[in-house]
């Protein structure tokens, strides 16, 4: 929740990875309440209009849900569908952008493997 | 190579302390930038740096020369002064900007009559108005003229971009850039508006309540900068033994911004995001809480 705005990537969609990541580190728990919009607006210096649309991106995907006059809480279940979609999306962030840069370098498969396996021994 | 430098330097208005100490060197061929709150001294601080404001401890010198009185020393420093909007129908504002820049002149001995009526024209000014009738941000055209015409070697502006819409902003920093290119001058400019300015200087001079903070590389302060962010105790962890600067909590989450000190580095392993800060971030890091 403490994260710092870039100004690469749309703010609705920062604040809704910045709440998806406070989920996934333990730092909001499942059934407990999210911050609200206005909360959001204040934290960052945004227009509470952009902060509610990172929050509704999350109460579409099921990730959040609402509580009529109280607020939005975390979903049972939110961090297996916040890990199972990033690992979908995970071939399109990563890996397509890892095989481009290799292929304009002239790094072939087997170098990307053998890079790969290092960097996980050295783990 | 050519220097000025403050030594000791300290002023008092009244009982209030508005410099203490300021041991400073403005190297030649450089382009500064002045940042600290309000308050905090930069006005008086260039203006003593230009001899219009006596030191009460400390002094000036240009290569060696005490430039108090100096007349020599004088004439290769400039320092515009931010003109108020109030200065009413007497004295300043009842000058036309042509009569201005005419005075301005007589000051300022290599002058370059050319050069400020090339910037007149490229600020769509009219010369003949009245300094009380224009605006603020002609005002501060009005300055930056002065500063750029007097080809002075060290040339202080005051908040030069004061009330100039993002239009006039970028083209002074492209006149700026341009007389930099050609002459080598060197420039001290105070700001506000820090993230527009900050790719421009080469260092950073901060002010932190009438006391000298920061003179660093712009470039090297901002690798040294760092937001680190994630759970609690994590991020204490990956932070142990760091300069924290600032830090904000929120529940169970955490935020620390650290200035990494030679050879150190944030502790990996942890679940933490690790984000470059800008100068304005840093900037409020470590001004914003004074009060």
């Amino acid at each position: 929740m403490n994260e710092i705005l870039t100004q690469e990537k749309s703010i609705y969609l920062q604040i809704s990875e910045m709440i998806e990541n406070d989920i996934l580190r333990d730092i909001i728990l499942e059934e407990e309440k999210v911050p609200s919009t206005n909360e959001l607006a204040k934290l960052y210096a945004i227009n509470p209009a952009t902060a509610a649309k990172g929050v509704n991106i999350l109460v579409d995907a099921a990730v959040l849900y609402k509580k009529r006059g109280i607020g939005m809480f975390v979903a049972k279940g939110a961090k297996e569908k916040i890990t199972e979609r990033r690992k979908k999306d995970f071939a399109a962030d990563y890996i397509k952008r890892l095989v481009e840069e290799a292929g304009s370098l002239g790094i072939t498969q087997e170098e990307i493997f053998a890079m790969i396996k290092g960097e996980y021994k050295n783990e | 190579m050519s220097k000025l430098e403050c030594r000791g330097i300290g002023k008092k208005y009244g009982k209030k302390e508005a410099l203490q100490q300021i041991d400073l060197t403005i190297e030649s061929g450089k382009i500064y930038g002045l940042i600290g709150r309000n308050g905090a001294g930069k006005t008086t601080l260039l203006s003593i740096m230009a001899a219009q404001n006596p030191a009460s401890q400390g002094m000036v010198m240009l290569d060696g020369e005490n430039i108090w009185e100096n007349q020599k020393a004088l004439g290769n420093i400039c320092f515009s002064r931010e003109i108020s909007p109030a200065s009413g129908k007497n004295g300043i504002g009842s000058l036309r900007i042509k009569e201005y820049l005419k005075a301005a002149a007589i000051y300022l001995p290599k002058w370059d009559a050319q050069m400020a009526g090339h910037l007149i024209e490229m600020f769509a000014l009219n010369p003949k108005q009245r300094m009380s009738k224009i605006s603020k941000g002609m005002l501060s055209m009005v300055t930056i003229i002065v500063a750029m015409a007097s080809k002075a070697e060290y040339t202080f502006l005051d908040e030069p971009v004061t009330g100039l819409d993002a239009v006039m902003r970028e083209r002074f920093y492209q006149i700026l850039l341009d007389e930099y290119a050609d002459t080598g001058r060197t420039f001290v400019i105070s700001t506000h508006i820090i993230e527009e300015a900050a790719n421009i200087f080469e260092e950073v001079i901060l002010l932190k309540k009438g006391c000298f903070f920061i003179k660093e590389n712009t470039q090297h302060l901002m690798e040294r900068a760092l937001h680190i962010s994630g759970r609690t105790e994590q991020v204490g962890e990956a932070v142990e033994g760091l300069v924290v600067c600032q830090e904000e909590i929120m529940g169970r989450s955490k935020g620390v911004t650290v200035l990494l000190e030679e050879g150190q580095t944030v502790k990996t392993g942890f679940e933490v995001t690790v984000q470059p800060v800008s100068l304005q971030n840093l900037f409020v890091a470590l001004c914003g809480k004074e009060d």
